[in-house]
């Protein structure tokens, strides 16, 4: 899911609201400034709500008759830390200065959780992460939540909770469970992925089955908030067209996903919708999107040693940005699909291969910077169930995703082929 | 066309390979607590993948498997149909997504079935060989 900065003509601007350094490609490059920080607020991070707090405790009262005194031997703890690399040749990727080999990029998560009752589960996970220029040394809750569930038709989940949205939406930051080191850029953007990620409300899910001879649907439906941090590459996207941020933005989500694990074994369809909108204010201007809808169709097989999957989202955004009397319109019809698949050639080797592609449907589609295809090749060694090492090669066309001016400033190639390795820890 | 024709006959061995027979090399053992006698191969998957937390008769299932090993790959290879890697990996997914807790691992069979005979509706599962005295064996149906 990417936005990138509008395809606009500069010179509807005046002058003192153009931006500074205006790039050959604003649809794409943009330069790197270290927002301010409020006080009280966490730099990207998200903190958690009174609300939530407040619904959290809800539950828990709720389910007081059921509960017991802890003793502490249902409390689990799980974490992750990988650490990975990047090299390219042309470009400088992810806002790394990966043409020289970089090793910029470390994930760590550690989450606990306890069962209060069977069914009444509570937990939080923090996460902090370094991508390049992103992210950085603070931590941040990356879900906290309270879970009831009534029955399995039923349950709800409320607090910040990751967000249900295609194959991966919800997984995209968990390193350990992918034999890829990168998902594809077109629907899983890693340097815009704080928008999409979690929100700040409440889930309803559950399933029924069809039959055995239909199969059984899954369902997840939800409402909240969601909030773009300071610390993603979207913040940087307004900073280079004159809205500096320094309160995270956001805006009221809901959406749906609903899967059907059909009666062939191991093969899953499925189809999401997330309505999203932002709206911020800079001292220099302001922000506004209304709600869109990011629409996904998937599938996946999964039996023994074979995954194949795919999957089709389209994002069309039609914002505004207002830059004293300017009003700018910030328009994009982002369309991506990709489809992968991959072998287990042995309990510690796995080997795959996917194809990414997206394009803006607003723009030229004929020019590298409005669009990314990405031909992937992976491989995963499990040295045993915490320890992994992966290494995936990429041939990149296109300049649409993942650059940023101020680490190519002689500008883009067209085209790059990039190596990338992680090595990382789960239990 | 040719290297397509190959393709196709690997992805076709690896399903074959994949759906071999061994499934009668494991018992499936639970609480004696729970009431149901059988259990169908698709509520098996489903209480292992951790999409359903009940038996057919509504009481509460606890599943619980092993770490690895024999009896560990035959079980989710007839029942779940993964294999231990992919299985780890869904279930990891889960629990790094706040969706749910991992079952209880074990080192070893005689630790499971403890386990299973101390707690209300467990449900695991051991090799045949294994001793089954304190826990009730369940049937899988189609």
């Amino acid at each position: 899911m990417i936005v990138k900065g509008p395809g606009y003509d500069f010179d509807q601007l005046s002058d003192d609201s153009k931006p500074e350094d205006l790039t050959h490609r604003p649809n794409a490059v943009f330069h790197r400034q270290e927002p301010p920080l409020d006080k009280g607020q966490g730099r990207g991070s998200c903190s958690v709500s009174r609300g939530m707090h407040l619904l959290l405790f809800f539950l828990v009262c709720t389910c007081r008759g059921s509960l017991h005194a802890q003793d502490l031997s249902g409390i689990v703890v799980h974490a992750y830390v990988s650490q990975g690399f990047l090299y390219s040749s042309n470009n400088n990727y992810l806002s790394m200065k990966s043409s020289d080999g970089s090793p910029q990029w470390t994930d760590a998560a550690f989450n606990i959780s306890d069962s209060l009752a069977d069914n009444l589960r509570v937990g939080i996970q923090l996460h902090m992460y370094q991508l390049g220029q992103f992210g950085g040394s603070n931590v941040q809750v990356d879900w906290a939540s309270g879970d009831y569930k009534v029955n399995d038709h039923f349950g709800i989940r409320a607090g910040k909770v990751k967000t249900v949205w295609g194959l991966f939406n919800d997984s995209q930051d968990i390193d350990a469970v992918f034999l890829w080191i990168l998902l594809p850029q077109g629907s899983y953007s890693i340097d815009h992925k704080s928008f999409y990620l979690a929100h700040i409300g409440g889930d309803i899910y559950g399933g029924f089955s069809l039959g055995k001879r239909a199969g059984t649907l899954h369902y997840i439906a939800y409402g909240g908030q969601s909030t773009i941090d300071l610390n993603d590459g979207y913040i940087q996207t307004f900073a280079d067209l004159g809205l500096q941020f320094t309160n995270s933005l956001g805006g009221k989500t809901y959406g749906a996903d609903l899967q059907w694990e059909t009666p062939v074994r191991g093969l899953i369809l499925g189809s999401s919708g997330n309505w999203l909108a932002a709206d911020g204010t800079a001292p220099a201007g302001t922000f506004h999107s209304p709600a869109y809808l990011v629409s996904s169709m998937y599938g996946k097989f999964s039996r023994g040693k074979v995954y194949l999957a795919g999957e089709y989202d389209r994002i069309p955004i039609n914002a505004t940005i207002t830059l004293g009397s300017t009003v700018i319109p910030f328009v994009q019809d982002g369309r991506s699909w990709f489809a992968m698949g991959s072998y287990q050639l042995s309990k510690k080797f796995q080997l795959g291969s996917y194809y990414s592609h997206y394009i803006d449907k607003a723009a030229d589609t004929t020019q590298p910077v409005n669009y990314s295809k990405d031909w992937v090749v992976s491989g995963r060694y499990d040295f045993n169930a915490y320890f992994y090492a992966k290494i995936e090669g990429h041939f990149l066309h296109g300049t649409a995703l993942g650059y940023y001016s101020d680490t190519n400033p002689n500008g883009l190639a067209p085209n790059s082929k990039m190596l990338a390795t992680k090595i990382g820890f789960s239990f | 066309m040719r290297k397509a024709r190959f393709l196709m006959l690997l992805l076709l061995a690896s399903l074959g390979s994949w759906s071999a027979a061994g499934a009668q090399d494991v018992v499936l053992v639970a609480n004696k607590g729970v009431k149901i006698s059988e259990i169908t191969n698709a509520d098996l998957r489903a209480i292992f993948m951790g999409t359903k937390t009940r038996f057919a008769d509504g009481s509460h299932a606890v599943p619980v498997t092993l770490k690895g090993g024999p009896a560990h790959e035959v079980f989710l290879k007839h029942y779940v149909g993964e294999n231990p890697e992919e299985f780890r990996s869904q279930w990891r997914k889960v629990v790094f997504t706040g969706q749910g807790a991992m079952p209880r691992a074990f080192d070893s069979e005689s630790a499971l079935i403890e386990y299973v005979a101390d707690t209300p509706g467990a449900l695991g599962y051991a090799s045949r060989i294994s001793s089954h005295d304190n826990v009730k064996l369940l049937a899988a149906v189609k």
